[in-house]
């Protein structure tokens, strides 16, 4: 690998995850938190050279929501912007992208969207396509199910086993402020909720809320100065696959193993169980253990590092927004803000998703250390 | 570092108001193919895939480039999805060039569709906000205005919007690929009904199904390749908010600072007498004249005087949209890539019957939301 530009995370600020704001827009919730992490930064907005933002027409029940969000992020006089259809973890990782091509040393990364106002689990039958798979009425409930049958069928994972992992994450999660979900469930109590789609019942699937997320990056000579701990991208990948669900082995990520490993070798890194702790955007426990078996880690997440100490997804999940929230939550752990902190962290795994059945993956390793000198 | 990039393969589909004959996978293949074969590859030398299409609500699709990424080989890259309103298709080709320009990607292309017969863009365009009245009958309902008031400053007389559209016709004749291509006259413009007044219906772009492709190179294997690449010199997308106090929808702050960024990096100091052609995204007759002043091509009141003297027609002093631009060719999402994707054949010196002649230096430029979104690249025949 030759050598890159090392760009660390610089502020991370999240607005209070809730199911419905009924009281606030999209950008009236987002507005703060860009006030907040340029603060954190002792910046103002004239200091970033490049914004960048991820959000999606149909989670907005709209077309062109994303202008909206321009308003408030600064954009006057005119800035260089780019707006992606994507979840915003993607959209940072572009703003990364810009900074190895030169083009800015500073960015920042929103994601926004009001899912409460809509059911998310109905609209993403749409993102199906039309011919085949969207007009058999699937939604995100269905084809997770489908994804969570043939991961258990081939590992032999029981219904426990899923409570366990949902359980874990919901205990972590009672320790994240910024979760949706504060309080802890045991796997007993989770395995007496009732089938959504069998073999997932109601306990163990992501519970869908609001919040609004702005990250800041900045490379290395502004990084330092604009945060005490910078939290440094070591290596980043994403791939896409076939969306067709009998086209893939939905038992495994074909794409989330080849995007982590190419993340750890640009990281230098030999093996996902080197990092001190992962966090994933996994909607369903399944899909949470799809992803540790793709990365060579035991399943369960009950060994080896900490997965999901912000709670993940089963805390919470604002979809488009998942994959940027986790950024953040590592960039709170290796700086040391994290709430549920994990002791002397120092790497980190951090996950984007997107599409049915984990279609499209993106792995971040993040470090205290710088990665190229 | 500075990498350079280039452009070496261009596809677009034949566009027409419905192709009923493709579904959404065989339209964005027929682009993409022919942009392949145009620049001598295979899919299996693209390393990732960039895509941008206008919203999604137009097609009854969320992020379509999910079920299209088997069409387009795009299986274990990474895919990117871009929306930034009209200016999408040219902001998806400087995405991709950024991907290329990181030194991370050799090759990577760039896909722009859309496929207005699946749905509606009149309903699609009319967005019915919360708190606001719905007062807007489509993008022409939104421009006019903005419109009215640059004739009202500059008191350009009412033949320009009808001169405009008529030249663009005539050089859409040029253009196998157009959607309209019918021959029509200043008076027959003129006679055609009234939309918002000042527009008439032969004033306005059509709705159209269309896709463009281009594969964008570093320069080691631009080089190698079989055709003379288009280079690409700059490139910037610049935003301006909705609500702000002091902005001009029709001299936009953010469009002249696009202009502005990308001249100065490509080395251009003189627009009018540098630039060989351009490619500027004109969905009502009139943003022509506008587009003419707030890209620096001349000054404020000078762009409908251009126009009245003929300067910008093919084989004229500069060349404005002779594809016959989005007024005779308009797939939303795509056309954007259409306008840039026009500037670099242009300067490969393969645009067909509506080549200029000697095109050296060429401009694509596009805009979208309410005058906010703009996105501009400067291509050469030449690398320095």
């Amino acid at each position: 690998m030759s050598k890159l530009r090392n760009v660390a995370v610089v502020a991370y600020s999240q607005a209070p995850f809730v199911p419905c704001d009924v009281h606030h827009t999209s950008t009236e919730m987002l507005y703060p938190e860009i006030r907040k992490a340029l603060a954190a930064c002792g910046v103002e907005r004239e200091a970033i050279d490049y914004q960048v933002a991820g959000s999606a027409d149909y989670v907005d029940g709209r077309v062109f929501g994303f202008v909206a969000a321009v308003d408030v992020m600064g954009s006057w006089p005119p800035k260089q912007d780019l707006h992606l259809e994507m979840d915003a973890g993607f959209a940072a990782h572009y703003a990364w992208m810009r900074m190895q091509a030169g083009d800015c040393d500073t960015a920042m990364v929103c994601g926004y969207g009001k899912p409460g106002e809509g059911e998310t689990n109905r609209v993403l039958n749409l993102q199906l396509d039309p011919y085949y798979q969207g007009a058999m009425g699937l939604d995100l409930a269905s084809t997770a199910a489908l994804q969570a049958s043939a991961y258990m069928k081939r590992s032999g994972s029981t219904d426990r086993n899923l409570a366990e992992v949902a359980a874990r994450n919901r205990a972590a999660g009672a320790k994240n402020p910024d979760a949706l979900l504060k309080d802890v469930a045991t796997a007993d109590e989770l395995m007496r909720t009732s089938w959504q789609v069998e073999p997932l019942r109601r306990g163990y699937l992501a519970p869908t809320g609001e919040t609004a997320v702005c990250l800041l990056l900045a490379a290395e000579g502004k990084a330092e100065k604009m945060c005490r701990k910078p939290v440094w991208i070591q290596g980043v990948d994403q791939r896409a696959e076939l969306q067709s669900l009998g086209a893939r082995d939905l038992a495994r990520s074909e794409g989330a193993a080849l995007a982590s490993a190419k993340a750890l070798e640009m990281a230098g890194v030999k093996g996902a169980a080197e990092v001190d702790l992962l966090e994933l955007s996994a909607l369903t426990p399944a899909e949470e253990m799809i992803l540790l078996d793709a990365l060579g880690l035991p399943p369960l997440g009950n060994r080896g590092p900490v997965v999901n100490p912000s709670g993940g997804p089963l805390a919470g999940s604002a979809i488009m927004m998942n994959g940027l929230v986790r950024l953040g939550e590592v960039f709170r752990q290796l700086s040391g803000t994290a709430a549920n902190s994990v002791k002397d962290a120092r790497r980190a795994i951090a996950h984007a998703a997107q599409g049915h059945c984990l279609q499209q993956n993106l792995f971040w390793v993040l470090g205290s250390e710088r990665r190229w000198s | 570092m500075k990498r350079a990039v280039a452009v070496v393969g261009v596809g677009q589909t034949h566009h027409s108001s419905r192709r009923a004959d493709k579904s959404m996978p065989g339209l964005i293949r027929e682009a993409v193919d022919r942009a392949l074969t145009d620049a001598g590859l295979q899919y299996e030398d693209i390393d990732a895939v960039v895509f941008g299409k206008a919203p999604d609500q137009l097609e009854g699709v969320m992020q379509p480039e999910q079920f299209l990424v088997g069409a387009v080989g795009a299986h274990l890259k990474p895919v990117v999805r871009v929306h930034t309103a009209g200016s999408v298709g040219a902001s998806t080709a400087l995405t991709a060039v950024t991907h290329v320009k990181s030194g991370l990607f050799n090759r990577v292309l760039a896909i722009a569709w859309e496929k207005q017969s699946e749905g509606n863009a009149m309903w699609a365009l009319s967005p019915n906000m919360p708190f606001i009245a719905p007062l807007v009958a489509g993008a022409g309902g939104y421009f006019t205005p903005y419109i009215r008031a640059y004739i009202a400053r500059t008191h350009a007389p009412g033949h320009i919007g009808p001169m405009i559209a008529a030249n663009a016709r005539d050089n859409a004749g040029r253009n196998e690929y157009a959607h309209l291509r019918e021959p029509m006259t200043v008076e027959d413009v003129i006679n055609s009904p009234m939309l918002w007044d000042p527009i008439r219906y032969l004033e306005t772009c059509p709705s159209s199904d269309g896709a463009i492709a281009l594969v964008l190179s570093n320069e080691e294997l631009a080089k190698k390749g079989p055709r003379k690449p288009a280079w690409v010199l700059s490139g910037a997308t610049f935003v301006e908010p909705m609500w702000v106090p002091g902005r001009d929808q029709v001299d936009p702050a953010a469009g002249r600072k696009c202009a502005k960024t990308v001249y100065e990096a490509a080395g251009v100091t003189d627009p009018w007498n540098q630039v060989d052609a351009v490619e500027m995204y004109v969905p009502f007759s009139w943003f022509e004249a506008m587009w003419l002043e707030n890209l620096g091509f001349c000054e404020i009141g000078e762009g409908w005087k251009i126009v009245d003297r003929g300067e910008q027609k093919f084989g004229a002093h500069l060349p404005v949209n002779p594809s016959g631009g989005v007024l005779c060719t308009n797939p939303i999402g795509a056309s954007g890539m259409l306008r840039v994707g026009e500037a670099a054949l242009q300067v490969m010196g393969r645009a067909g019957a509506h080549q200029v002649d000697g095109a050296k230096l060429a401009v694509g430029h596009a805009y979208g939301g309410g005058a906010q979104y703009f996105s501009m690249w400067v291509v050469s025949s030449a690398l320095n």
